[in-house]
């Protein structure tokens, strides 16, 4: 068996085991959120870190995935599954719409034009009150899946088939002319490389997967309310991508399980807690900046 | 004749970068672009592949018109070029660097990516070239850790895997000491050779003489001589625009 497989299967054989090894139902929840922020990073990922396209928007998608999917359940009585669908559809030609900022805007500019669309994303879904209820919310949201182990195998499940499908993809053809148009897009199109396809496509692929992990937040929390999808959130999907190593496959993972937890552990310091979350962020992106990926790669290469 | 050129013009502001130029680079030559710092050669290299629109005059590769076409239309009709000031994919690897540049012959279905990843498909390929440019040791290193020289060599490697039928590079010599021109030149007489057609734009005299067929000269955005080496070397009007310079011997 290769190396790749016997990880493979270790993965699968930790994450059945963990939400009976943590089995408290508030810890238990914490691993739904983990896995949900798990898909984040990895859309994100997918966008910055392999077509190293600045999109600070991804919190927008994200919501789009919740609102869409919860308000076709909701008001229309469509079955979960087919409104994740069309949840999905929906955050991916959203994306569409954002890469067609990306195919004219590059670096900082890029940054600042997603930004704004996450802005309006936001004040949409606080203002469209007819439909989203605004930021009175909207309650009694049920998840697919009752059982909270259940909702953990569902979502940890399409992690790993996400994280499979996307890592395949960037060992590819397609991952050459993502990283060649991150690289540099002149150089890029000097080979054939169609820089506003390949980078359509990756908005538009990372959207549909933030959308995905939008239709599971709703029914997990029970509720929803637009401050939830707050640009914050992109930040955060940011410091995931940075902390545990841009560009990588296990980075973002890294990042995202980190982040998920740090805050939880860091609970008992009450106000200093964001003052701590805050002070190791920017050592790691001060000192390493190529996240955890890197520094266990410096640590490995020393060691020998 | 595979590329023709007619009075193509490009300003940028108040500046006439190219003004007017026609140029017609007949198959399987190797076809040298020549002129003082600042002439245009660039400017009219960047307006053939694509990068630029070109204000007025026509642009044909064969019978297809290029006008409006896009560079990454281009590569696929064959057209490919290096950079003067280089521009290869500095953190990715040699053998990545060569691999991109097949990308307009992947033609696996995109479910095989999806379920398989890497295909291995042209690697081999990849390996040969890097070889040809004297890099298959270094494959697995990152660019922009190459030497300067080796940079322009890898640059070279990366445009020929789109498997050109014309072959523009800009100033491929610059920077490089006399062996890595030599080598140069041999590999590109073997391009020339295999069926190529090479437009090299080039400040190295030794190298435009030895192997250049036809020698085009600009200066100030327009042209000022076409001919064999031998001839632009003994046209006064080259040599006043050179200052005599590097025509002296
Ligand atoms: N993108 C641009 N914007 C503004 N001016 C430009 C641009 N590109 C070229 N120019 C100007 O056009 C003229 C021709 O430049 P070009 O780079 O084509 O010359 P060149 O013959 O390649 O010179 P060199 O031998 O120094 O490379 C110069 O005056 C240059 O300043
Ligand atoms: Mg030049």
């Amino acid at each position: 068996m290769s190396a790749r497989r016997i990880y493979f299967v270790v993965s699968i054989l930790v994450l059945a085991a963990l939400p009976w090894l943590i089995a408290t139902p508030y810890w238990r929840g914490i691993l739904v959120l983990c896995a949900m922020n798990v898909l984040l990073a990895l859309s994100l990922n997918l966008v910055i870190g392999y077509t190293g396209q600045l999109n600070l928007g991804q919190s927008a998608f994200f919501g789009i995935g919740a609102y869409v999917s919860t308000i076709l359940v909701k008001s229309y009585g469509w079955n979960f599954w087919l409104a994740a669908v069309a949840a999905v559809g929906a955050a991916g030609l959203l994306g569409l719409a954002l890469a067609a900022f990306a195919v004219r805007l590059r670096g900082h500019y890029l940054a600042i034009a997603s930004l704004g669309f996450a802005v309006i994303t936001y004040q949409v879904l606080v203002n469209w009150e007819n439909v989203t209820q605004g930021v009175r919310g909207i309650y009694g949201i049920m998840p697919p899946f009752s059982h909270p182990a259940a909702l953990f195998y569902l979502v940890a499940g399409i992690a790993v088939l996400v994280y499979v499908l996307i890592d395949n993809l960037v060992r590819s053809p397609v991952g050459d002319s993502l990283r060649a148009i991150r690289e540099d897009e002149v150089s890029a199109a000097s080979l054939g490389i169609n820089r506003a396809l390949w980078k359509a496509f990756a908005f538009c692929v990372g959207a549909a997967i933030a959308g995905l992990a939008g239709c599971f937040y709703p029914g997990f929390v029970g509720t929803l309310v637009p401050d939830a999808f707050n640009i914050v959130e992109s930040f955060t999907m940011m410091a995931m991508v940075i902390v545990g190593g841009m560009g990588t496959m296990i980075g973002p993972v890294l990042g995202a399980i980190v982040l998920t937890f740090l805050p939880e552990l860091l609970r008992g310091f009450g106000e200093l807690r964001l003052m701590i979350y805050g002070i190791a962020l920017t050592l790691v992106v001060l000192f390493m900046p190529g996240g955890m990926v890197q520094a266990w790669m410096a640590l490995r290469a020393r060691l020998r | 004749m595979i590329l023709r050129a007619k009075e193509i013009s490009k300003s940028f502001g108040g500046v006439r970068a190219v003004h007017n130029v026609s140029i017609a680079v007949p198959e399987n030559s190797i076809f040298a672009l020549i002129g003082p710092n600042g002439a245009g050669k660039s400017t009219l290299l960047n307006l053939l592949s694509g990068i630029y629109q070109p204000d007025a005059g026509s642009l044909h590769l064969e019978e297809t018109n290029l006008i409006g076409l896009p560079a990454h239309r281009r590569v696929r009709l064959g057209m490919a070029r290096t950079f003067q000031k280089i521009r290869l994919f500095r953190q990715l690897t040699l053998l990545e660097n060569v691999l991109a540049g097949f990308h307009i012959h992947q033609d696996a279905p995109f479910w095989e990516y999806l379920v398989y990843g890497d295909t291995g498909r042209f690697r081999e390929e990849a390996r040969s070239l890097l070889a040809f440019v004297g890099l298959e040791a270094r494959s697995g290193e990152r660019a922009g850790a190459l030497p300067y020289g080796q940079q322009r060599m890898l640059e070279i490697a990366r445009a020929l895997a789109t498997r050109p039928r014309l072959f523009m590079l800009d100033e491929p010599a610059a920077g490089l000491n006399a062996a890595e021109v030599d080598f140069l030149l041999k590999r590109l007489e073997q391009i020339g050779r295999q069926g190529v057609t090479v437009l090299v734009v080039e400040h190295n005299m030794d190298l435009v003489m030895n192997v250049a067929h036809r020698v085009f000269v600009m200066d100030h955005g327009e042209p000022l001589f076409e001919g064999t080496p031998r001839e632009v070397q003994h046209d006064p009007a080259v040599i006043a625009a050179y200052l005599g310079g590097e025509f002296a011997s």
